[in-house]
């Protein structure tokens, strides 16, 4: 059993002789031993400690460097009951200077190691609580996945027959048709197309859910321009201005990365469908000693008001016959990043444009990445 | 050619099929067309046991779609099966499947599959995709001779 907390810390003195008896000691040592001074003096020094080896090779200590400074033994009491020193010892000596023994005083630290333990004890448990809420948490987002994943998955084969047969109903059936019979069957594939898109795009969100991150250290501004090399075919006869300015290298995963800025690009490139001249630019700005990626356009933009729906799983701001769209890639944008420990979040003025930021948790040493990339990693 | 089977096609969804069987008609692919509409059924169509005893061995199909989400026994399993046995190993085998499982495409490759191929969702794409697989594993590719159907121990096996 340990010494109980509410005894009063003390300070036992004691004197030894070169034969390791007992010469005196105070009233401390009397409480902590449990011993009357009477019994202890002439007694074996050790025998009062739960390693008497250790006490001896302190008390060796002493001769040998002629003091020892927070040595800790635990002193054991006649009721069974331990208290934690620590032991500072030196030689004394007669005014002739001859050794006669050694004294020693120890502080009572049972006190100090019950608190140090209850701390150590609520870390372990506030540990223990974070690893449970973390997996409760992850079990919770991996069903719901797991559950986006097979709804969208099942769903493709029905969707395959209405595609099939209706084509099929169009192209024997089609010219005997009448002309409103023949609008409703294009109406039928129309939907099956887009429930198409909409399926393979949560299928795509539910895979990146999934997808295990692999970090590796990559120039962002190769994957910017990738991304915009795949773009290109979609603003055939438009004029579009790039502006791709030196980007980090950060630790990502480059598939994921490369579907960030393909999906953010593609965004800007459908939003500034309107402006005779589009500009996309695409480039980096510190914040907080952090390197923050941001994609602007000077496109429709968006109410602010609205701000908080952008990264939702279906939700859209514009309406389908303007900018069509699933409303799942600015989702599974938000999914990327935050699997990256980043951020992501968008400013934007409706008629100006928008510019959308994100943070990548894993990045570090911006700024000499930064002067790399700019070196090395030019548009 | 007499009673020849080119195709058997491993599919459990009924719609599937009739989308399949007239994508490939259409295409005049094959001419003749085996339907199995599940694991089992597969299984004992190439290894002429249970509903198919009476098949002959020597003519194996000359291409096998198969889909993976099958009743009884899954398409996976189909696919050990006929690559595990040295008689109908050399049988070209495309994956059709809806999904596009990373775990299942590796799976398949991993146990011979010679392709993977994802039903596309739009059936122009889908036919699309039918015809070109048709066209090249009946018509562009070059299979061996199937001696292996012919060699006594397997004649052996299929006379039992």
């Amino acid at each position: 059993m340990r010494a109980t907390c509410w005894r009063p810390a003390w300070i036992t003195l004691v004197t030894i002789s070169r034969e390791g008896k007992i010469t005196d000691v105070n009233r401390a040592t009397e409480t902590a031993t449990g011993v009357s001074r009477e019994r202890l003096i002439g007694s074996d020094f050790s025998d009062y400690f739960t390693q008497p080896e250790k006490a001896q090779q302190g008390y060796e200590q002493v001769f040998a460097r002629g003091s020892v400074r927070d040595y800790a033994l635990a002193i054991r009491h006649t009721s069974g009951s331990v208290t934690d020193v620590l032991y500072n010892a030196a030689l004394f000596k007669t005014e002739e200077g001859e050794i006669e023994g050694v004294f020693a005083a120890a502080r009572d630290v049972t006190e100090r190691k019950h608190a140090e333990e209850e701390v150590r004890r609520l870390n372990d448990e506030l540990e223990q609580r974070v690893i449970q809420r973390t997996a409760q948490l992850e079990a919770a987002n991996k069903e719901l996945e797991a559950f986006t994943y097979s709804v969208s998955h099942d769903l493709r084969a029905p969707l395959r027959h209405i595609s099939g047969f209706s084509k099929l109903l169009t192209e024997e059936y089609g010219s005997n048709l009448p002309t409103d019979a023949q609008h409703h069957l294009q109406r039928i594939q129309e939907g099956t197309r887009r429930m198409g898109l909409l399926v393979d795009d949560l299928l795509n969100l539910g895979r990146v859910g999934r997808h295990e991150v692999r970090l590796q250290v990559t120039g962002l501004t190769s994957v910017a321009n990738e991304a915009v090399a795949e773009l290109k075919a979609d603003c055939e006869g438009r004029q579009v201005e790039w502006k791709i300015g030196s980007l980090p290298f950060v630790e990502c995963d480059p598939a994921l990365m490369r579907q960030v800025f393909r999906n953010l690009l593609s965004n800007a490139v459908k939003f500034t469908r309107p402006r005779s001249q589009a500009v996309i630019e695409v480039g980096q700005r510190e914040q907080e000693g952090r390197p923050v990626v941001f994609v602007r356009d000077n496109g429709v933009g968006f109410n602010m008001k609205y701000s908080d729906k952008l990264f939702g799983v279906f939700q859209r701001l514009h309406r389908p016959e303007d900018f069509e769209g699933t409303g799942v890639g600015l989702a599974t944008v938000q999914r990327i990043v935050q699997k990256h420990g980043g951020r992501i979040w968008a400013e934007a003025e409706l008629d100006k444009g928008a510019t959308f930021y994100f943070t990548l948790g894993a990045s570090e040493e911006g700024e000499p990445k930064t002067k790399a990339a700019m070196a090395g990693d030019r548009v | 050619m007499t009673g020849q089977v080119e195709i058997l096609l491993v599919e459990d969804n009924p719609d599937d099929v009739e989308l399949t069987l007239h994508a490939l008609r259409k295409e005049n692919l094959a001419n003749s067309i085996q339907v199995a509409r599940d694991g089992e059924e597969a299984l004992e169509f190439l290894f002429c046991n249970g509903t198919h005893a009476g098949r002959c061995f020597e003519r194996p199909p000359r291409l096998i779609l198969l889909d993976l989400k099958l009743p009884k026994v899954d398409g996976m399993e189909v696919l050990k099966r006929v690559k595990a046995d040295e008689r109908t190993k050399i049988i070209p085998v495309v994956i059709l499947t809806s999904s596009k499982e990373e775990r299942d495409l590796v799976n398949g490759y991993n146990l011979g599959a010679n392709s993977y191929i994802q039903k596309p969702v739009d059936f122009d794409q889908f036919r699309d995709t039918v015809k070109a697989v048709g066209l090249y594993w009946l018509v562009t590719n070059q299979p061996p001779e199937p001696n292996g159907f012919g060699h006594p121990a397997v004649q052996v096996t299929a006379a039992k």
